[in-house]
């Protein structure tokens, strides 16, 4: 007697029909496949059972036991080992990867529910430091691979379906299908001189044969400050300013009387703040496939809000659409492909730079007594004031309004064509062309107006600008696989890559508007014809082109033993000529012990791998022509005869030649191990490295009297040395599925030398506030941008204490007061000054860590993230210390107010002589834990099929939920750092940083 | 195809390969060094000039009541007024180097240039090239005292040289200019450009400094002091250059309609400064006369600025019948100006500068935001005036002319016009002439050093009582903070760390 079974099969890890399921009858040859929606119907004695099997998938056998009705849920096979992951210029089986990687599903991305990618790799790939620069909108973020290996920039290299970029952020989430990150040398070499600090590989969603489908994504949210710092208000400004008055010699600023009128005042860091600001996030894609083509296309809207003056002044929005395609033609002979993504941003944004272009930081110092307005309702303007606390101040509000008039939009465009030729059963050949176009434009007005005598425009202005340009990517790759005996296989790759970077720029200004608004703030509308007044620039960039040749070998002996090495030249136009070609090996060998005779067999230890790997990869990162000396025209004249205003031109060499200059170079030893423990429920990879960049390329720090700007030279040195550890375990009890990962990673940085007179790269100053010192620097022996500064040693709080404050027979402080912080002598020679100034802080982690929690339930899932950082410091300079009347944030009640009162923080006094010098008052720890992404989802196919889809899944996100920290500024992420483009590796300054915000979403998910 | 592939090439540079081919390349250079002195001379702040005068007697630091006390740090030489303040003079230190690499790489591509036999071109432009670096080496061994010395561009760490090193090139630059300009009326050459008579009247004031400051009886050997005033008679004699007949008329401020204009008769030297400064790179204004305007406060003609006060003493030394008086300081009483920012000035004096002060248009905008400039800050326009006739007949009565009673009446007739009485030359009178003649032209401090630091000290030391924010408060410049200091000035910190100690902190700071 046979029954009618029928049945859907579906995936356990999105739900969806799986088609091309065999479904068999155990012990026999019969059987059927599930057509194009998972569905099956076959004929079988109600007493056998039914096998399911498909590639990839775990194996399950069901016995019927008359059911009529049998659906399954196949999961993926456990040995992701199986999995096929990018490596540089192909894919590899995982279980044969020799080097260190790290891979990230598109799945688990667009879960996250962020605008970038980045963002939502935070905390989940071990070795890999990702750091937001601001909390504004579409803000890049920090990438640091295994540490700060450079002085110029420390991002590691794109590459979206083999086409090499800059900057993944123009991609929406839900358009990855998976990132691999290659953290070695070894893995990386392939890429050479483009691959000092890591790559990140990146390949879009492609179809499927034989399978339609339609998604529907979106989320909702709102964004609100997370932690508002508070500022003192005007009562309180004023008892403290009396104070430091008194503590400087003068009389009380603010009469009794005075105080008890003033009230709270303006709460500066609250106007600066929008509440609710939107999140939004729509995207409809369409994949399928027929046997031979296909194919996988979206749409997407994107909108983010910024919480600082909301989207009038901070805003970021962006239209995707994507097309990928595939084709097999002439039997598989040739297949034929194309993907392409192109994004169209629009963005706006407020100042997020140094003390000078920061519009929050405004907010910190401006007193409380300053109105919002006058008594007209126009924005108060405190050039008629002479109250000493007001003069030279302006509203920090009305200055966002005035000097953030912007409208910014780019387009990108990229992706590739290629073709690929199956030549003989073993032997591949592919050409691709990859194409990354960019366009931008941008204007902004700035008006006339008064906010105080420093603060100021007489005439309104009109900026415009436009830019674009493309690289263009020619690959040849020839792979040729054979095999001695069936064990002992090989493969064998060698490529070609031309690579060629063209593009302009223009950009202009002018005064005298027609109109007094950003809508119409166009050149055309701009009256004034004096030419002094107009600015104008356009050119070409530098062309960039590079030349490479590269191969790959591989060997694997019965998937035990493995072997694989690259070798890559580079040939770049940035060098002379002698120069230009750079070398860039690797090797790395893998061990499968758990394939060995002693292992095969365990409980335990389901897989075990040993790795080891050795290589140098490269970096040209200096801008082009530094082996000529540039004659420079620009702004170089002199105004002869009788009239003013009347220029004759003239130039000078603007820059000494280094004709020498050669490629970066880090080198790199790794040693890995990869487990499966315990039924491969638990998961372990472990990896020590040590990484070591020298030749940097940097500007060569010169004395004042070369009289030019420095040529860059190859010089200096770094090591970084650490560990990364990531344990995940996943297992069921019945239909509770959980998962519960672990990743955290070690890292020191240690500088070498530097090829300078006093083997230091100064960091800049003038930047903690007006005329500030120095406080962070690249100097042998210490980790790259460690803060450089002065010892405390608390607070003096008697006369006595100052009088006893001695060495080498002198009074070390004698200018010193009770209150006054002591400073260390460290040498001893009775003075304080810079020799006595020692490393105070570390910006760089010494751990970064994160773990996850996901648990899924008959259609219900949750997801709890969290990463975080320990061992950094953060310095922290909110108030312009130059200034008398500067405002104050709270921790100011912790200050010295007589003996015995406190150790840590001293007096107050107006000329701040306390904080005039760097020291660690400066300087707090940095460690943080944040709840990243809490979110709870359910899939309502589950309790219904009314809604005729497949899926129907709706969810809700908190982000930024939570951060546990000792810091006390507005967000322990900062990761903005001092950089003037060619030294770029100060981080950890806050000098009043725009926070990330936290968020409250709702998703849908529907797949049709 | 491999190397032309990678072949870039730069399209909107020129680079050092192409260029210092022709005259027309030498001359583009030559205006090149000559933007490079103004942006130094013009450079914000504590320019050579503004800090020339805030060292002498003549000026306070002032500025705003609720600043940093930089310029009283500068002002009476005590770094502990605003110990933050390490790198007081950098953008000054950075910039004159910037102009010395300028002068020296034209220099040492003289020789590659074709110039076709037009040898006279070639000296031409050497001249007033080794006249810039002579010049700018002379303030700033004037201001520091110990600098590196570089006659030809190079990126090693250099030590400082001797002062007798360096006034040796400054000599030979100078002489070299002197000897090979042409000997032409000053009106016949393009305004702005160095003349013979510019060359000829700086080898004298290098002369009178170096020998008074260092004591010497000569300048390094190269010029004697009969050599220095025969300089100046030949331009008394042949420049052409005379005194404008009405003092006042030499300052915009004091005259308006008046004004003789900024390439006046008088005028033996000047550096020119216009409107055109912006934040995008170009540097031609007089970026440091805001600071001598009156504390955030417009009365015409007199435009707001930063409020470096003038010292009551300079405007009691000034006899009542003297014209300068009135043509080179602003004084709020006595003119009446409704000044009502006394809250918001330090060390409120009631006194301004006038001969460098930022002017105003009759409805109270700032003229150079009128004319075109970008700001009051940097758009500020008018020329300073190095060295002017007056300075040759009273540099050349110092020396010991034949003429020098002549020289000196005709110096005192202009300013006492009818009241003019003589007066029997002496060197106190000298030197007191010069005081009042070039008050506020950044001449006093180094008229004042000539004549020894312990003297020079005595002269600048104060102790009164100013108001601060309207409120009285003390001030001090003690005499033993210049002697400690020897009258020099702060090396830049930073480029002492840069230097890995090669360059070396003067004393006192």
């Amino acid at each position: 007697q046979q029954n009618t079974v029928t049945g859907t099969v579906v995936s356990g890890s999105d739900g969806l029909p799986i088609p091309g399921v065999n479904v068999m009858v155990q012990g026999t040859t019969t059987g059927t496949t599930t057509d194009f929606d998972g569905y099956y119907e076959i004929d079988i004695d109600p007493n056998a059972a039914l096998v399911f099997s498909y590639v990839g998938f775990i194996t399950q056998e069901i016995p019927v036991n008359n059911l009529n009705q049998i659906d399954v849920v196949l999961e993926i096979a456990t040995s992701e080992l199986d999995e096929i992951v990018l490596i540089g210029y192909g894919t590899q089986r995982k279980a044969l990867v020799t080097g260190a990687s790290v891979q990230v599903d598109g799945d688990d991305l667009q879960k996250r529910s962020t605008t970038s990618a980045l963002q939502a790799m935070q905390g989940q790939t071990p070795g890999v430091q990702i750091t937001s620069t601001s909390g504004q909108p579409g803000s890049g973020l920090n990438v640091n691979i295994r540490g700060l290996g450079s002085t110029s920039g420390n991002n590691p290299l794109y590459v979206v379906d083999g086409v090499l970029t800059g900057d993944i952020s123009y991609l929406n989430n839900a358009d990855i299908e998976s990132i691999s990150i290659l953290k070695d040398a070894a893995s990386a070499a392939i890429y050479g001189s483009q691959a000092s600090n890591g790559v990140v590989l990146v390949t879009t969603r492609g179809g499927r044969k034989n399978t339609s489908r339609i998604t529907f994504d979106s989320y909702y949210g709102v964004q609100n400050v997370s932690n508002k710092i508070d500022m003192l208000n005007s009562h309180e400004y004023a008892i403290i300013t009396n104070e430091a008055a008194l503590n400087s010699g003068r009389s009380a600023i603010f009469s009794p009387e005075q105080i008890a009128e003033l009230g709270e005042g303006v709460d500066w860091i609250d106007e600066m703040f929008v509440d609710d600001a939107v999140t939004q996030n729509y995207i409809l894609g369409f994949t399928g496939g027929s046997e031979t083509s296909t194919f996988s296309s979206s749409l997407a809207y994107t909108q983010e809000e910024g919480i600082v003056g909301g989207e009038d002044f901070s805003n970021y929005e962006r239209v995707n659409f994507r097309f990928n395609s595939e084709h097999e033609l002439y039997d598989g002979f040739l297949t034929f492909g194309e993907n392409f993504t192109f994004a169209y941003i629009n963005s706006n944004g407020v100042g997020v730079g140094n003390q000078f272009n920061n519009t929050l930081r405004g907010a910190f110092g401006t007193p409380p007594l300053l109105p919002m307005f006058d008594e007209a309702g126009n924005y108060y303007d405190t050039s008629n004031d002479d109250e000493e606390w007001l003069t030279g101040y302006n509203n920090p509000y009305a200055s966002m309004v005035y000097n953030n008039q912007n409208e910014n939009n780019t387009q990108k465009l990229l992706g590739n064509v290629y073709a690929e030729m199956q030549l003989l059963d073993n032997l591949k050949f592919r050409t691709s062309l990859g194409l990354d176009y960019y366009a931008s434009e941008g204007h902004s007005y700035l008006p006339i107006y008064q906010l105080s005598s420093y603060a100021f425009r007489d005439r309104d202005r009109v900026y415009q600008n436009q830019s674009k340009g493309y690289s263009l990517l020619w690959d040849n790759l020839i792979t040729y696989n054979f095999d001695i005996n069936d064990d002992h296989l090989f493969e064998v790759m060698g490529g070609t890559s031309a690579y060629k970077f063209q593009g302009t720029y223009i950009n202009a200004s002018n005064v005298d508007l027609n109109f007094n608004d950003l809508e119409h703030a166009w050149l055309d509308n701009a009256l004034n014809t004096d030419g002094s007044q107009i600015e104008q620039n356009g050119g070409p960039n530098p062309e960039n082109m590079r030349m490479s040749y590269f191969g790959r070998f591989n060997y694997n002996y019965q998937d035990k033993y493995l072997l694989n090495t690259t070798f890559r030249a580079d040939g770049s136009s940035n060098f002379a000529e002698g120069n230009r070609w750079g070398y860039f090996p690797s090797v790395s060998v893998g061990w499968v012990a758990s394939a060995e005779d002693f292992l095969i067999d365990s409980n335990v230890v389901n897989y075990l791998k040993l790795r080891a790997s050795w290589g140098q990869v490269g970096n040209q990162n200096s801008s082009a022509f530094q082996y000529l000396a540039p004659i420079t025209f620009a702004n170089t004249n002199y105004n002869f005869g009788n009239e003013e205003g009347v220029l004759t031109p003239g130039a000078y060499p603007s820059r000494l030649p280094n004709p020498n200059l050669q490629w970066e170079t880090s080198e790199e030893v790794n040693f890995g191990i990869d487990a499966r423990l315990f039924q491969s429920t638990l998961s372990v990879t472990l990896d020590i490295y040590e990484k070591t960049s020298k030749d940097w390329l940097i500007l060569a720090p010169n004395s004042a009297t070369s009289g030019a700007g420095a040529p860059f030279i190859n010089g200096g040195d770094v090591t970084n040395s650490g560990v990364e550890l990531a344990l995940s375990y996943n297992n069921h009890i019945g239909d509770f599925n959980f998962n519960v990962g672990v990743n955290g990673s070690y890292n020191q940085n240690e500088v070498g030398n530097i090829p300078s007179n006093d083997g230091i790269i100064h960091g800049e100053t003038n930047q903690l506030f007006d005329n500030a010192p120095e406080f962070y620097r690249a100097q042998s022996g210490y980790p790259l941008g460690y803060f450089w500064g002065l010892e405390t040693a608390g607070i003096f709080q008697t006369e006595e204490e100052v009088n006893n404050y001695r060495a080498n027979g002198k009074l070390i402080q004698p200018a010193a007061s009770p209150g006054d912080v002591i400073f260390v002598d460290q040498n001893g020679d009775g003075l304080i000054n810079d020799s006595d100034k020692t490393n105070i802080g570390d910006p760089n982690p010494d751990l970064t860590y994160g773990f996850n929690v996901n648990f899924e339930y008959k259609g219900l899932d949750f997801t709890l993230l969290a990463n975080g950082v320990a061992g950094n410091q953060i310095v922290q300079s909110y108030r312009n210390q130059a200034s008398q009347f500067a405002n104050y944030t709270t921790a100011v009640f912790e200050r010295w107010t007589g003996p015995g009162s406190t150790n840590s923080t001293p007096r107050v006094t107006l000329d701040n002589r306390n904080y005039s010098r760097f020291s660690d008052l400066y300087v707090q720890d940095g460690d943080f834990l944040r709840i990243s992404n809490v979110t709870l989802g359910y899939d309502l196919t589950n309790i219904t099929d009314a809604f005729k889809v497949d899926k129907l899944r709706v969810y809700f996100s908190a982000l930024n939920l939570y951060t546990f920290t000792e810091y006390n500024g507005m967000d322990p992420e900062v990761g903005y750092g001092i950089s003037n483009g060619t030294f770029n590796f100060s981080s950890g300054v806050d000098l009043g940083y725009y926070p990330r915000p936290r968020t409250l979403l709702v998703g849908l998910n529907v797949t049709f | 195809c491999t190397k032309d592939f990678l072949d870039a090439e730069l399209i909107t540079e020129i680079t050092d390969e192409n260029f210092y081919k022709t005259p027309k390349d030498a001359e583009a250079a030559l205006v090149g060094v000559y933007d490079g002195m103004q942006a130094v001379v013009g450079v914000d702040g504590l320019s050579y000039p503004l800090a020339s005068m805030i060292l002498s007697d003549n000026a306070y630091g002032g500025t705003g009541n609720a600043d940093s006390f930089t310029y009283q740090a500068v002002d009476e030489f005590d770094v502990n007024r605003s110990p933050t303040d390490a790198n007081l003079y950098e953008p000054q230190w950075i910039a004159y180097y910037r102009a010395i690499f300028r002068a020296n790489t034209l220099l040492i591509k003289l020789d590659q240039i074709d110039w076709s036999e037009d040898m006279a071109r070639r000296n031409q432009i050497e001249s007033e090239t080794r006249f810039i670096r002579g010049y700018l080496y002379f303030q700033m061994v004037q201001l520091w005292g110990n600098i590196p010395l570089l006659t030809e561009p190079s990126s090693d760490n250099i030590p400082p040289a001797t002062p007798e090193e360096v006034y040796a090139v400054v000599a030979e630059d100078l002489l070299f200019a002197a000897e090979n300009l042409p000997a032409v009326a000053y009106n016949t050459v393009q305004a702005g450009r160095i003349t013979k008579w510019a060359a000829k009247s700086m080898l004298a004031r290098v002369y009178l400094y170096y020998t008074g400051y260092y004591g010497e009886s000569d300048l390094v050997g190269l010029v004697s002091q009969s050599d220095a005033l025969a300089h100046l008679e030949d331009v008394i004699a042949n420049s052409g250059h005379a005194l404008v007949p009405d003092y006042a008329n030499l300052w915009p401020a004091a005259s308006l309609e008046d004004f003789a204009g900024e390439n006046n008769q008088e005028i033996v030297f000047g550096v020119k400064f216009t409107f055109t400064s912006d934040y995008d790179g170009n540097t031609d204004g007089n970026h440091w006369m805001v600071m001598l305007g009156m504390r955030e406060f417009t009365s015409y003609p007199y435009a707001n600025g930063w409020g470096v006060t003038v010292t009551e003493d300079l405007y009691d030394a000034y006899d009542e019948t003297d014209t300068r008086q009135n043509a080179s300081i602003i004084a709020i009483e006595e003119e009446e100006v409704p000044f009502d920012n006394v809250k918001g000035q330090r060390e409120y004096t009631g006194y301004y500068s006038k001969k460098y002060a930022p002017m105003a248009t009759e409805d109270g905008s700032s003229l150079a935001v009128e004319l075109g400039g970008t700001n009051f800050m940097i758009g500020q326009f008018q020329d300073y005036f190095a060295i002017r006739y007056a300075d040759v007949l009273l540099m050349a009565a110092e020396l010991g002319s034949p003429n020098a009673q002549a020289y000196f009446d005709e110096v005192r007739q202009r300013a006492y016009q009818n009241d003019f009485t003589p007066l029997a030359i002496t060197t106190e009178r000298l030197q007191e002439e010069r005081r009042l003649e070039f008050a506020l032209e950044g001449l006093r401090y180094w008229d004042l050093l000539r004549r020894g630091v312990s003297e020079a000290a005595q002269e600048i030391a104060v102790s009164t009582t100013l108001l601060n924010g309207g409120v009285e408060a003390q001030k001090t410049i003690s005499a033993s903070n210049i002697q400690t200091t020897e009258g020099l000035q702060q090396i830049p910190s930073n480029q002492i760390t840069l230097s890995d100690g090669v360059l070396v902190q003067n004393p006192g700071w």
